[in-house]
């Protein structure tokens, strides 16, 4: 095949064995590669009666099909699962280094599946698939992991202790310090007791058309180079290169949404992160943004923090001490924690320490805290053992579900959905919850990619985010980095994935491709019993207005913005997708009982 | 009831395109996708004037009352949105891309803007080019892989998330056929300054 290498891998941890084989084409067509396969295979692979943290469930790694082809930041590779914080599908990605070896290691979907007796090790080199025993290895930091695994040429993904011990919202960490971060695959892989995978390879991914591609991918550059964001403020100042304008635009969540703008903003942005802290910036495979950051504190030497990071530690929990929030940083990439439910979680607890729920010192600027807590949320020790289990199921345990900022149980990263009303909408129809990689809001809301939308219009953001979801699912089939897409259009993908795979994919097919996918997950999701209950937001966004600042007196209008929506994917009004609407997509034999949808509603 | 700053956005793009001379006083439309709603201009009214009443919203797949005020091009934009992922439509009558477009089966920009933005338009036909169904079938068609498009003798349709970019791409197509109109005029060699520029026939 071209772009594709056509091919699966399945390891049976339970029995320790492993097969091979081919994927369908016509599969591959229509869902493309990364979250789109993903989600196909996870349909058939993991139903509703099956535990997220039980040996059912299974792990499916996935590459795309521009996935090691050079394209700009063609290094990205996809993990998808049922999540064990939400209970819907999720996918996470990533990238570095161990996705392109993944591909050409000749493989476009690696399932794990089962759960190995005592702690393994997954090998994929030259000679094949072999599971090793990796109980010297348990225990170990994410760090120390990768190290004793390292060799030349070969690629280590890993947990930490948190996935060790099923935090919900642990990591899987690849290449030391990416992280597949959301939704808590790390508990996943822990459940499963596989410490690592490793993977060698060589092959070449075959291209259909070469000089095609090449062209592609140097008018890609130009785009690339064109644009301030990717080629100034990325490499510069990193993601937190947004930090102080997202913050004048009072759409920067502090001390767990209570407001909505940070008045020590400057001490924790992407300005002050260079001129404190910087080392060196660095790059993942094949991108020529480097937004990643290497810092370096009093104490050590690490990678970040990223502009969520900055907010999730900083921000939110009142604290503008950025060496403290750099070093929380460096301990979830030690831990395998998600950076934001990690900062997310301490927050709302911070507000039920205030609100005297719990008895805590917990308080918001107790940056003296935050690592202590950090290191407990992933060794489960003290408070930490139930913050581990993410802000909604702690909330829930001091019956004060309301103030856990999340949807369907995922933390809402750093944008405030009433200074931002498409994001909200984005938040509350996320198909793993809460989360701003599923569109792409902060383009046309704030920094005006490709136009800027007023942020506080409501007629007219459903079919903006309904497109950006539709293009970030397909993006995250190909798989590469959102980044590019902030400069460079759907149309340069869709000519790219027609150059590498010999398919033609016109801009709307892509797109089409896209929407199939997201139709895909709201099945899988509605199959597990979420309704139109879930696509909302915590009740402090929908009824407390903001109090200062350029969004005064606004709340989300959600209720609108969601109608229109389901109307703009022709859903019906319970959000159900007709059985027109699946034939149209190729989606006509996963049509979803109608009982297990109402299931849910009635709970 | 359609949002204040969406009309706003309807009375600006519509002024541009007039002054620009992009339409003449009565031509060219402009739509929005809402859902599953389109909002456009009243047949009839004046790009350049728009005003209050001037916008009319019918259903994008449904037909309602709304189609007897609106413009005679809404089956075109219709298609065009059940097609397209484009959430606005601009259709123009630029000058001198409509002179190309009698004699080419597609415009490749030589400028830089031109071939940095849009690489090619392609052209197409149509007998009755005015609301027909051979428009229906084949501008959609062209505008799942091209953003803008050109249709013989007629004017441009020209997709986007925004008014505004659609409104872009028209501004730019314009420009960049006025200097393939000027280079020829010049009549000297050209001297071409873009790497790989034979593969923009290929976009």
């Amino acid at each position: 095949m071209q772009g594709w290498m056509g091919r699966a891998v399945e390891v049976d941890l339970t029995s320790g064995k492993s097969r091979s084989f081919a994927l369908d084409p016509e599969m591959l067509r229509l869902f493309v590669g990364g979250r789109g396969l993903g989600a196909r295979l996870l349909w058939d692979l993991v139903g509703p009666d099956v535990d997220p943290l039980s040996p059912e469930n299974v792990l499916i790694f996935c590459t795309g099909p521009l996935t090691a082809t050079a394209f700009q930041t063609s290094s990205r590779f996809s993990v998808s699962c049922k999540s064990p914080l939400t209970g819907t599908i999720l996918d996470a990605n990533s990238g570095g280094f161990w996705g392109m070896r993944l591909k050409r290691a000749g493989i476009d979907a690696l399932i794990i599946r089962g759960r190995a007796v005592t702690p393994s090790c997954v090998e994929i080199g030259p000679g094949g698939v072999a599971v090793s025993n990796a109980s010297h290895l348990w225990g170990m930091t994410v760090p120390e992991t990768t190290q004793a695994l390292d060799a030349k040429g070969r690629s280590v993904l890993c947990i930490g202790p948190a996935g060790e011990k099923l935090s919900r919202i642990a990591a899987i960490m690849n290449d030391g310090q990416r992280a597949l971060g959301r939704g808590g695959p790390g508990a996943v892989m822990g459940s499963k007791n596989l410490k690592a995978i490793t993977v060698e390879g060589d092959a070449k991914v075959e291209i259909a058309d070469r000089e095609r591609l090449r062209f592609v991918r140097y008018e890609a550059s130009k785009q690339l180079t064109a644009n301030p964001f990717t080629s100034q403020a990325l490499p510069q100042f990193g993601t937190a290169a947004i930090i102080n304008i997202v913050n004048v635009v009072g759409a920067l969540p502090t001390r767990n949404f209570q407001e909505s703008r940070f008045e020590q903003a400057e001490e924790i942005s992407g300005e002050s992160i260079t001129d404190r802290f910087l080392v060196k910036k660095s790059a993942c495979w094949s991108c020529p943004i480097a937004c990643t950051r290497v810092t370096r504190t009093k104490t050590r030497e690490g990678e970040g923090p990223e502009y969520e990071t900055v907010w999730a530690f900083g921000a939110d929990c009142g604290i503008a001490d950025l060496e403290a929030i750099t070093e929380a940083n460096y301990l979830c990439n030690d831990l395998g924690l998600d950076a934001i439910s990690t900062g997310a979680t301490i927050a709302c607890a911070m507000e039920l320490a205030e609100r005297g729920i719990i008895d805590s010192d917990l308080r918001f600027g107790r940056a003296d805290l935050l690592l202590d807590a950090v290191r407990d949320i992933g060794y489960r020790r003290g408070i930490g053992d139930e913050l581990a289990e993410g802000s909604l199921r702690f909330a829930r345990r001091h019956d004060a579900a309301e103030y856990s900022m999340t949807v369907k149980g995922l933390e809402m990263p750093a944008y405030d959905p009433r200074g931002m009303q498409g994001q909200g909408l984005l938040y509350a129809t996320s198909n793993r919850g809460a989360c701003h990689t599923r569109g792409n809001m902060l383009g046309p809301e704030i920094v005006g990619l490709p136009k800027l939308v007023p942020r506080l219009q409501v007629q007219g953001k459903a079919g903006i985010v309904a497109l950006h979801q539709n293009a970030a699912a397909a993006i995250d089939s190909l798989v590469v980095c959102k980044f590019v897409n902030m400069a460079v259009a759907d149309e340069f993908l869709a000519r790219a994935l027609t150059a590498v795979t010999g398919v033609t994919y016109s801009t709307a097919e892509l797109l089409r491709a896209g929407e199939r996918i997201w139709n895909l997950e709201r099945l899988y999701n509605l199959r597990e019993g979420f309704s139109r209950i879930d696509d909302t937001l915590p009740r402090r966004l929908l009824e407390e207005p903001v109090t200062d600042g350029p969004n005064k007196g606004w709340v989300s209008h959600l209720p609108e913005m969601l109608d229109e929506y389901y109307r703009w994917r022709a859903w019906d009004d319970d959000g159900v997708p007709p059985a027109g609407k699946l034939a149209e997509l190729g989606l006509q034999e996963m049509e979803t009982p109608p009982g297990r949808i109402a299931e849910k509603a009635r709970r | 009831m359609i949002d204040e700053q969406i009309q706003r956005q309807f009375q600006e793009i519509g002024r541009d395109l007039y002054l620009a001379d992009l339409v003449s006083s009565h031509g060219g439309n402009l739509s929005v996708r809402l859902g599953d709603r389109v909002v456009i201009k009243r047949r009839g009214a004046m790009l350049g004037r728009l005003k209050e009443g001037d916008l009319i919203e019918t259903g994008l797949e449904k037909p309602d009352s709304g189609v007897v005020l609106a413009s005679t091009e809404l089956v075109v934009h219709r298609a065009i949105y059940l097609a397209t992922p484009a959430l606005a439509v601009v259709h123009a009558h630029p000058r001198t891309a409509i002179a190309l477009s009698l004699s080419r089966e597609e415009i490749v920009p030589i400028d830089n803007e031109g071939s940095y933005l849009l690489h090619k338009v392609p052209v197409v036909a149509a007998e009755f080019a005015s609301g027909s169904a051979e428009m229906v079938e084949r501008l959609p068609a062209a505008l799942r892989e091209y953003k803008i498009v050109m249709l013989r003798g007629h004017g441009c349709f020209s997709t986007g998330q925004t008014l505004e970019e659609a409104f872009q791409w028209v501004s730019c197509l314009e420009e960049s056929c006025q200097i393939i109109l000027a280079a020829k005029g010049i009549n000297e060699p050209f001297i071409e300054y873009r790497k790989m520029s034979e593969e923009y026939k290929q976009w």
